[in-house]
């Protein structure tokens, strides 16, 4: 059993070794840091699993790395989505506004569902449901805009907020089950946690082995000929 | 109470988000091969002077001086909803434009593609900038703002969200002349009289 606990170590092995392959790290520098950090993350729980104490620590500091992590790649994902679409003042609100709403709902909803942590985990915890809302927000935002604009999806921040977009889906609606079931879903609640998050990888996988949509720089573009231009400025006089 | 409530609402957001999806890769993310043959005839005629005369602030003081307070709302709410059907026109142009440069940019050529690709960028501000202005007018007109007394000005409409509608469209009408370069003189007519 403790070893399909680390089927999303494999995975998230295979997605490093795809980043680095198609040089994503480039164009997604935090998404890349952050499956770095979970594959040392995940080796470090997987070192120290015999170890009660020294896995306690390894597994709520690794949780507070995700939490921060977690932000950073949904603030990577509005940045490169909204910067291609507008220049807008207000543009650069909505992250922030989103945020503010994911960490509003969580501390409202750990005020309704008490927790037995106290102290600093209580906080994690807390930011970890926050950011579990950031990543629906932006999911589901994501989606509603781009049947509206004609934007394509093969593209890495689509990617990136499908497979978050996904396994924060389903964390919530499993978390909120489980302060209704209590411990008799504990078994439940975890196996659901590790296929979502295994899917959430391999959603990633898919989404960084297909080629993105070709960019041409500009720089590479040949001249037109004295024709085509003669036809295009034909086609400008027609349209004044 | 509420914070169950919204995080109902929340999942169940994302779970749409994800049968949406989940769609979209059962149908391999539908995508056909847009040819010229698919734009020409889906295009509607966007009168560009007449979207000028409507965000045109001299007009609408003009209209304001000679008209009394009711004719005024009335001839405004009649300004709105044709100029709401001039912001369609340019989002149903851009998303047929959108999609032939989608097909376009696959191309081995690197000039049509780098053509195709401005085209696209170009449309997508346009869709973008429609969106804004009909959400606007939608919410001026069902509210009928006018009644409460806080006139909706036409003239600011030339910008959304600090994109400039008219320049926008024009830059799209330049764009796709570029990138339809290759069209018979008469095909090319059509274009530019259809966009």
């Amino acid at each position: 059993m403790i070893f399909l606990t680390y089927i999303p170590l494999g995975l998230l092995a295979l997605l490093l070794w795809t980043l680095v392959r198609k040089s994503a790290y480039k164009a997604v520098p935090c998404f890349f840091a952050y499956t770095a950090f979970a594959v040392a993350a995940d080796v470090t729980r997987f070192l120290v699993h015999n170890h009660r104490h020294p896995y306690y620590a390894a597994y709520w500091f690794t949780e507070a790395g995700y939490d921060l992590l977690g932000i950073l790649v949904m603030y990577e994902v509005l940045r490169t989505v909204l910067g291609n679409l507008t220049r807008a003042w207000w543009a650069r609100l909505i992250f922030p506004a989103v945020l503010v709403a994911g960490v509003g709902i969580s501390l409202a909803r750990a005020d309704v569902v008490p927790s037995r942590l106290g102290g600093l985990l209580f906080y994690i915890v807390v930011g970890e449901i926050a950011v579990r809302f950031v990543q629906v927000f932006v999911f589901a935002g994501l989606v509603t805009l781009v049947p509206l604009l004609g934007l394509r999806w093969r593209q890495y921040p689509f990617g990136v907020a499908t497979g978050f977009g996904l396994y924060a889906t389903v964390m919530l609606l499993t978390t909120t089950k489980f302060s209704d079931f209590g411990t008799r879903f504990k078994f439940l609640w975890g196996v659901t946690s590790l296929v979502a998050y295994s899917l959430a990888v391999l959603i990633w996988i898919w989404f960084f082995s297909v080629p993105q949509k070709a960019e041409t720089p500009s720089s590479e573009l040949s001249a037109p000929s004295p024709g085509d231009l003669k036809q295009y400025k034909d086609a400008l006089r027609r349209m004044r | 109470m509420f914070s169950i409530i919204f995080t109902w609402l929340i999942v169940a957001w994302g779970a749409l988000s994800c049968i949406y999806m989940l769609r979209c890769a059962w149908s391999r993310f539908p995508k056909r091969d847009v040819d010229v043959d698919d734009v020409i005839p889906f295009l509607y005629p966007v009168d560009i002077s007449l979207a000028e005369s409507l965000l045109d602030p001299a007009t609408e003081f003009e209209f304001r001086w000679k008209l009394g307070p009711p004719q005024f709302r009335e001839a405004q709410r009649k300004r709105m909803r044709l100029f709401l059907e001039l912001t369609r026109r340019m989002a149903h142009n851009s998303k047929v434009l959108v999609e032939y440069a989608d097909s376009e940019k696959n191309r081995q050529d690197p000039r049509r593609a780098g053509l195709a690709s401005t085209l696209q960028e170009k449309a997508i501000e346009v869709r973008l900038y429609s969106l804004l202005t009909g959400i606007k007018l939608r919410f001026w007109l069902l509210l009928r703002t006018d009644i409460w007394n806080a006139k909706p000005v036409l003239a600011h409409l030339r910008t959304a969200g600090e994109i400039d509608g008219l320049q926008t469209y024009s830059a799209l009408k330049v764009a796709a002349a570029a990138a339809f370069m290759q069209l018979p003189p008469d095909e090319l007519d059509s274009l530019t009289r259809n966009l």
